[in-house]
């Protein structure tokens, strides 16, 4: 596929040649939709992929969490003092959170970590004969090797997400109310009568599934189009993190400006 | 020349004609793989044999040509008849092409998972009585990076048999192995051939292997079947292919130097080569 891909692809500019990528990227995530039904009787498959994404991430995704979250009440604390506004610490950090900083900082370490490692992986197995080895044995390696990774990235970055914000908000609390010395009830009772949990954190959890699908689905094609030689390998992984952190960029203007 | 008659041969190639970026690979290639037999396709690098195995199997579609397995034309196969059939054709990949996930049980075990529901108790059984067959037993939970070339090529040779296929691929398996594991893919290929009466078709350069083994061989060279026969036959070399061959001459009807313009004109002696 992708030797073909390379071999009839016109020199043309890179406007035509970003075109065709993100066309064929498009015929790629049809082709994995359509293989879902397929994918499902590898269920074992999906939930070791889950398990593998998830079990990558989480550690980075915490400790990243609870150090935005302290920065995020230093840096807030001193601009609310400005106003005499302390007491709204614990919503603005919330707010942030969850809204913004959680599904962004999530989908972009969620690239680096477990996109780079999928692309890698299955760029690999192009490159070993493993996929090829799969269609001998009349194994589809879209349902079997694309699929599961794709719907295992969706399915744990809206997790991820909602783990980074709750250790960010640990993290602001220990800054705020243990170091800086807001009061612990304000810092709570303002923020739950502030946030609404559908708007704000529904929300949110709908940008981390959005971006969910596009890390996995730059990870995954990425990977599985790449030239089967080590340095094709090497350039894809890079793609996927550079791809992947633009499109999160630009999709999260696009969903603020249409969820607000 | 096709020798064996069409009616016993479980593959038929006719007027197989592939090209790819440009050059064409195959240009009427035309022959038969007789059932029950070990054919050797042999040949210079980069003539297609790969690609030929591909054709069969369907991982490739060629340009135009009929390409019967089993009496089922493989190019115009759909999806599902394209899987069924593959479930009847082991392959063995160059680089064995194990899932490095799983160990080499596992491997062994995939195409059954996959396509068979079978209590754990037979699955077992089968995947051990074939490591045993490849005397492999003993490495069931060994991960691939574990294993060495001969033996990873042996798993893949466990796995390639799982299902008790009619007919199994080897690409090229004697190559990167020591003397030592060379003999025993030799003898695995010769065993399963002999006993369980698997069609084979081989890709292999070394001669001296293939005449072992091999009962009909068939030499590629610029897109066509040049040449076939006996290993022996081959051997005395009657044509200039197959002088050049198994002669291992430089030169011959296989050009040494890949086709360029005038030399002289290209040293800059315009004058001279007038
Ligand atoms: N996917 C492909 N795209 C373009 N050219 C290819 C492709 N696969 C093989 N080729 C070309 O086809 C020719 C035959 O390749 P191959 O079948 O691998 O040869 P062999 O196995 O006999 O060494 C080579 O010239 C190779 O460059
Ligand atoms: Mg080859």
């Amino acid at each position: 596929m992708s030797a073909d891909m390379k071999a009839g692809a016109p020199r043309g500019g890179m406007l035509v040649d970003g075109l065709a990528q993100v066309g064929a990227c498009g015929l790629f995530l049809l082709g994995m939709l359509g293989a879902i039904p397929r994918s499902l009787r590898h269920l074992r498959e999906i939930s070791r992929q889950i398990w593998f994404v998830g079990a990558m991430s989480l550690v980075i995704i915490m400790i990243s969490g609870l150090f935005v979250g302290m920065v995020l009440a230093l840096q807030l604390y001193y601009t609310l003092s400005i106003f005499g506004g302390t007491a709204a610490l614990g919503t603005v950090v919330a707010l942030s959170l969850y809204r913004e900083l959680g599904p962004v900082i999530t989908a972009l370490l969620f690239a680096g970590r477990a996109g780079t490692a999928m692309t890698a992986e299955i760029g690999l197995m192009r490159a070993t004969d493993q996929l090829a080895a799969m269609e001998m044995m009349a194994v589809d390696p879209i349902a079997f090797v694309a699929t599961p990774r794709f719907l295992a990235g969706v399915i744990a970055m809206p997790l991820l997400a909602n783990v980074f914000s709750m250790l960010g908000l640990l993290g602001a609390h220990l800054v705020g109310v243990t170091w800086l010395g807001v009061d612990n009830g304000t810092f709570w009772s303002n923020m739950t009568s502030n946030v609404d949990v559908w708007k704000d954190i529904v929300n949110g959890t709908w940008k981390a599934l959005a971006f969910g699908v596009v890390v996995s689905l730059i990870a995954v094609f990425q990977g599985y189009t790449a030239p089967p030689t080590s340095e094709g390998v090497a350039y894809a992984t890079t793609r996927t993190v550079v791809f992947a952190s633009i499109v999160v960029l630009a999709l999260d203007f696009v969903m603020t400006a249409f969820l607000m | 020349m096709p020798t064996a008659a069409a009616a016993d041969a479980l593959v038929e190639v006719r007027d197989l004609t592939t090209m790819l970026s440009g050059k064409a690979v195959f240009a009427g290639l035309s022959l038969d793989i007789p059932r029950g037999k070990v054919t050797a396709i042999m040949g210079p690098s980069g003539t297609g044999k790969t690609t030929l195995l591909k054709h069969i199997t369907g991982q490739m579609r060629p340009d135009r040509g009929v390409l019967r397995v089993d009496g089922q034309n493989v190019p115009a196969l759909g999806r599902e008849a394209l899987y069924a059939l593959r479930e009847r054709i082991g392959y063995l990949f160059q680089n064995s092409a194990l899932l490095t996930d799983y160990d080499v049980f596992e491997n062994v075990a995939f195409p059954l998972r996959q396509h068979a529901r079978l209590p754990e108790v037979l699955l077992r059984n089968i995947v051990l009585t074939k490591l045993q067959a490849v005397g492999l037993r003993g490495a069931a939970r060994l991960m691939p990076s574990e294993l060495s070339g001969g033996m990873a090529r042996r798993v893949a040779l466990a796995r390639a048999i799982v299902f008790d296929p009619m007919l199994i691929l080897y690409d090229e398996p004697f190559v990167g192995l020591d003397p030592i594991a060379l003999n025993q893919v030799l003898k695995l290929i010769r065993t399963l051939n002999r006993t369980l009466g698997i069609t084979s078709i081989l890709v292999a350069h070394e001669f001296a292997a293939v005449r072992q083994v091999a009962d009909l061989v068939h030499l590629i060279a610029n897109g066509q079947c040049v040449a076939s026969g006996t290993p022996e036959q081959l051997a005395r070399g009657e044509s200039d292919w197959t002088r050049q061959f198994f002669g291992g001459d430089a030169d011959g009807p296989v050009p040494f130097q890949y086709p360029a313009g005038d030399y002289a004109t290209a040293l800059g002696f315009t004058g001279a080569a007038a």
